[in-house]
């Protein structure tokens, strides 16, 4: 009941200051009469920050120990005071090992009895109460159960983008966020470009009307072919997917969900909603193993008469970019740090900082890989709150919806692959033979992606 | 002006001096402040659990409510009555309440309380009525807690997606009230139990000649009778003097319908639960495999008791979808070797009319029947013979009947009106007759559409709804909004309860 009556005040409280703001906003246009500019806390823009505040020590799992899950790791105790990585798990001893020794190069030891291995790893090492953060880098398949365990253990999370594979996945996502929320655990994703400076100044300048109304977008992602594993003697099914993850779409979702997704979502973000659906090409041109696209061409549908066209390839020797363009009524963006006036003179640029000769670098002095980071600590430590769960799941599933157009050819709305019950994994996780079919999607035949 | 100055000098005059008028002035002043304090402790006294049940008396109220999770909690929070029943204070309470005590007042006054029909109020679209979203997540205002099931976050996901169609109560019904037969589950054991004969049938009645005859479901007990409905013509729709009619029954046309054989009565449970038994297998638990009919995939398990707890047996089959009904056609027709399907719209009207030209197969017109507008209701009418033949809004006990209660139409059809909505083949359009120019010899219907027809009206229905002519289609979303799954059932209809089907088997060229 107590609880109760604290959720009456603090509504009441809303409610009194958000008729007070609005009494003080139409005060303040009438004087100045002219049009307030939206602050980024008004925009629910992160803070930048040179640091992670001091605080509370905070001590982090790693579930996931390739690559991307190391140096996410590494960013996560480079970016303030008193952050430690004090567990590992993966599906691989190996990986486990070749982690633990470049942390032991920085000092860093992590004990040998909390490294776990093998698929439930990560509930062994969910399970140690001293840990506050986990940091979740598996293949995406894996995603949605190990966020979900993340919050019934009651761990802050940073999450590696796509945050699923399939719907299913998805609205676990997006539930585990809402569960996250209710006890306030904070979550950030890996959607770093929501945390780069420069996004962040051209979103608000765009948000202020700097292009007009939004009417158009494109988003690429073309780039050379990516890595790939051929089969090893004694690997059976299981291990040889997992270790080659990045080319079978019930691990991965197909590259559109890997790469492209950064794009897609900086559409999604500026242009504040999800597409209603979308038509899609793609094909197989040049992969050697599993059963992925390079290519894909997607028409998504923002309603109103907006439409974002995306594009995705890898392969060598061909027209490579990466970027997003907006169009509005009265100029256009690169959305990273450019604004153009309709007739294409510069309008609005941000400013990098200076090298020490005074001249203007082209980067951020913090990247963003560093600056999510230092947000999740910052929210952690000074109870300021940040949840990124259902906008990537979002973002994620905007990118499925562009997928599964393309596999089939058919043009798919976002009811539609919202609700679907789509579930590309097999029903059990387990190493050994795996009974599944990975036939090339052909458009206009059905396909389970 | 001059009114109000009348008023008052004649209020003066009544009183024998100022002081007395004063001082009446003065009393009244008192008792009005004392009133408004004395409100909001009213409201209080008039708020109480006992102040509530002292004229709830019908005890399954009270008791059910006792054994519901709103009383019977694991940490010994006790929601009373008004918490549920009025919406907080800031969304309307003060005025719900008084709309409400002035009902219960009326109803206690002046009406027979053991005539109310309490299991109808507490059906979701009425129980909407008396409980308002605000009353539930004032309290429940996480809707995400830890502990949410997989299938709890979908359905969860589809509220927050659209507040505005679905409400708590969609799948939370009885959680104020308990109510044993209703469960919150997928019951796996449907149809399963059903009683088994000795007698079963190993082939399907062989016909080759034209002439009603009792259809045998090989490798069932279950047998079902067939009327012959011989060709013939007729003039399809209403005419615009018809009573009570509708726009889209017209123009009148006239048909031509080849004959055909027609189910008796509308396809019942224990004609579909053995379509049911053998076709139905995803998500069953041990799914019991018949190798005859594996390759059509029937239903999968329903949400709760699809036949409403109102009993199986020769009742009317009901909740299942369109595509539903249809696939028991194609398993019909499969395991008998004959063409069973679902009527068209023509011959559905053909068959319900019997040759008759009149608004109904008897005599009468709606306007006599219907109880709709005040002086019927006051008045009241005689329904002596529609009561004879169709079971619907007046004489239904607001659920489906059995066949036997009823007359049968004069192709000895029983329950073409009433009872249930037939589903027909044709897809539905307004302005489907207006295609039909001269003389149609079995017509199809429209060649797209997005619901179908649905015929005859139910036990729901006014009398004007179920005319010979009456037409009605199919609200896939609308009958789907509370199915909690992502995505919703293509098998059985979540929010419907009145739709069913009757069979139709073509009559070849083998059947003389």
């Amino acid at each position: 009941m107590e609880k109760d009556n604290k959720g009456i005040n603090r509504r009441r409280f809303l409610e009194s200051s958000a008729l007070a703001s609005i009494g003080l906003l139409g005060v303040s246009a009438f004087i100045s009469g002219c049009k307030k500019e939206i602050s980024s806390k008004e925009l629910g823009l992160p803070p930048i920050l040179k640091g992670a505040p001091k605080g509370k020590k905070l001590r982090a799992g790693l579930v996931g120990t390739g690559n991307r899950g190391t140096g996410a790791a590494m960013n996560f105790i480079s970016c303030g005071p008193d952050l430690h990585i004090v567990a590992l798990a993966d599906a691989f001893q190996d990986k486990i090992d070749s982690c633990r020794e470049r942390f032991a190069k920085m000092k860093v030891d992590i004990p040998t009895e909390n490294c776990f291995v093998g698929f439930d790893g990560y509930k062994k090492l969910m399970a140690i109460p001293d840990i506050d953060v986990v940091i979740l880098a598996t293949p995406p398949q894996f995603r949605p159960e190990h966020f979900k365990e993340a919050v019934l253990q009651n761990k802050h999370v940073f999450m590696e983008k796509p945050v699923a594979v399939d719907p299913v996945g998805i609205r676990s996502v997006i539930a585990s966020g809402k569960k996250a929320q209710a006890i306030g655990l904070n979550v950030v994703t890996g959607t770093q470009r929501r945390h780069q400076q420069d996004y962040i100044e051209t979103y608000q300048q765009v948000a202020n009307g700097a292009i007009g109304k939004p009417v158009a977008a494109r988003a690429f992602w073309n780039q050379n072919h990516v890595w790939f594993r051929t089969r090893e003697e004694g690997w059976d099914d299981m291990t040889y997917m997992i270790r080659n993850w990045n080319n079978f779409c019930w691990l991965c979702g197909d590259h559109i969900l890997d790469t492209h997704i950064h794009n897609i979502d900086v559409i999604n973000w500026f242009l504040g909603r999800p597409p209603i659906s979308a038509v899609g090409y793609g094909g197989r041109a040049r992969r050697i193993t599993g059963d992925q696209y390079d290519y894909f061409s997607v028409d998504f549908d923002y309603g109103d008469g907006v439409f974002s066209h995306s594009m995705c390839r890898e392969i060598d020797n061909c027209a490579n970019n990466t970027g997003e363009f907006i169009m509005g009524t009265e100029g256009y963006t690169n959305c990273v740090n450019t604004i153009w006036n309709m007739d294409g003179t510069v309008k609005w640029k941000f400013e990098y900082p200076k090298d020490e000769n005074g001249n203007e670098t082209n980067q951020l002095k913090i990247p963003a890989y560093v600056q999510e980071h230092m947000h999740l600590v910052h929210s952690i430590r000074t109870g300021g709150y940040v949840n990124q769960a259902e906008e990537t799941a979002l973002s994620t599933l905007t990118a499925i919806m562009g997928r599964t157009s393309a596999y089939t050819g058919k043009k798919i709305t976002w009811d539609e692959i919202y609700k679907s019950d789509m579930d590309l994994g097999p029903q059990v996780i387990e190493f050994g033979p795996v009974d599944m079919q990975f036939e090339v999607p052909i458009p206009g035949t059905e396909h389970k992606g | 002006m001059k009114i109000a100055m009348k008023i008052w000098k004649s209020i003066c005059t009544k009183f024998a001096s100022k002081k007395t008028l004063f001082g009446v002035i003065t009393f009244g002043m008192i008792l009005g402040l004392f009133s408004m304090f004395a409100g909001s402790k009213a409201v209080k006294y008039t708020s109480t659990d006992e102040y509530c049940s002292s004229c709830h008396v019908h005890p399954h109220a009270e008791q059910s409510w006792k054994l519901s999770t709103h009383h019977n909690t694991k940490s010994g929070v006790v929601v009373h009555c008004v918490e549920c029943h009025l919406p907080p204070e800031g969304h309307g309470m003060l005025l719900a309440k008084a709309k409400l005590g002035a009902k219960d007042l009326y109803g206690y006054c002046f009406k027979d309380s053991s005539k109310f029909k309490w299991a109808e109020k507490r059906k979701l679209e009425n129980a909407k009525k008396y409980i308002t979203t605000e009353s539930c997540t004032k309290c429940h205002q996480n809707l995400f807690p830890k502990t949410l099931s997989v299938k709890g976050e979908n359905a969860h996901l589809s509220y927050v997606s659209n507040p505005s169609e679905v409400s708590c109560l969609n799948c939370h019904l009885n959680v104020g009230h308990f109510d044993p037969n209703n469960k919150h589950e997928h019951d796996t054991n449907f149809g399963v139990t059903a009683t088994k004969s000795t007698q079963v049938f190993t082939e399907s009645t062989p016909v080759t000649s034209f002439a009603n005859f009792t259809e045998k479901i090989p490798g069932t007990s279950v047998s079902f009778e067939m009327v012959a409905i011989p060709e013939g013509e007729f003039m399809m729709g209403s005419t615009k003097d018809e009573a009570l009619r509708k726009p889209d029954e017209g123009p009148v046309h006239p048909v031509k319908v080849s004959r055909f054989f027609m189910a008796k009565i509308e396809v019942s449970w224990e004609e579909y639960l053995e379509f049911f038994k053998a076709t139905s297998s995803q998500g069953r638990k041990e799914a019991e495999k018949n190798a005859d009919v594996d390759a059509i995939s029937g239903p999968t398990p329903p949400w709760g008791a699809p036949d409403q707890g109102w009993g199986k047996g020769t009742r009317p089959a009901i909740t299942m979808t369109w595509k539903s009904a249809n696939v028991y056609c194609q398993w019909l027709s499969k395991v008998t070797g004959k063409k069973y399907r679902l009527p068209t719209e023509a011959e559905w009207e053909y068959a319900a009319r019997g040759g008759s030209k009149t608004p109904y197969f008897f005599a009468g017109d709606a306007k006599k029947y219907t109880s709709e507008g005040f002086f019927k209701k006051v008045l009241g009418r005689d329904t002596t013979v529609i009561q004879s033949y169709v079971a619907y809004k007046e004489n239904s006990p607001s659920q489906t009947i059995e066949p036997g209660m009823v007359k049968a139409n004069p192709f000895g059809l029983k329950n073409m009106l009433g009872n249930v909505y037939e589903f027909c083949s044709d897809w539905y359009s307004p302005k489907a007759y207006q295609a039909y120019k001269n003389l149609v010899v079995d017509p199809q219907g429209p060649k797209k559409g997005k619901e179908h027809v649905i015929r005859g009206g139910s036990f729901k229905s006014d009398a004007k709804d179920v005319r010979c002519a009456a037409r009605d289609f199919t609200k896939s979303q609308a009958w789907l909004v509370t199915d909690p799954q992502m995505p919703k059932s293509v098998w059985w209809y979540s929010d419907c309860v009145d739709i069913g089907f009757r069979v139709v088997c073509e009559a070849d060229e083998n059947v003389k």
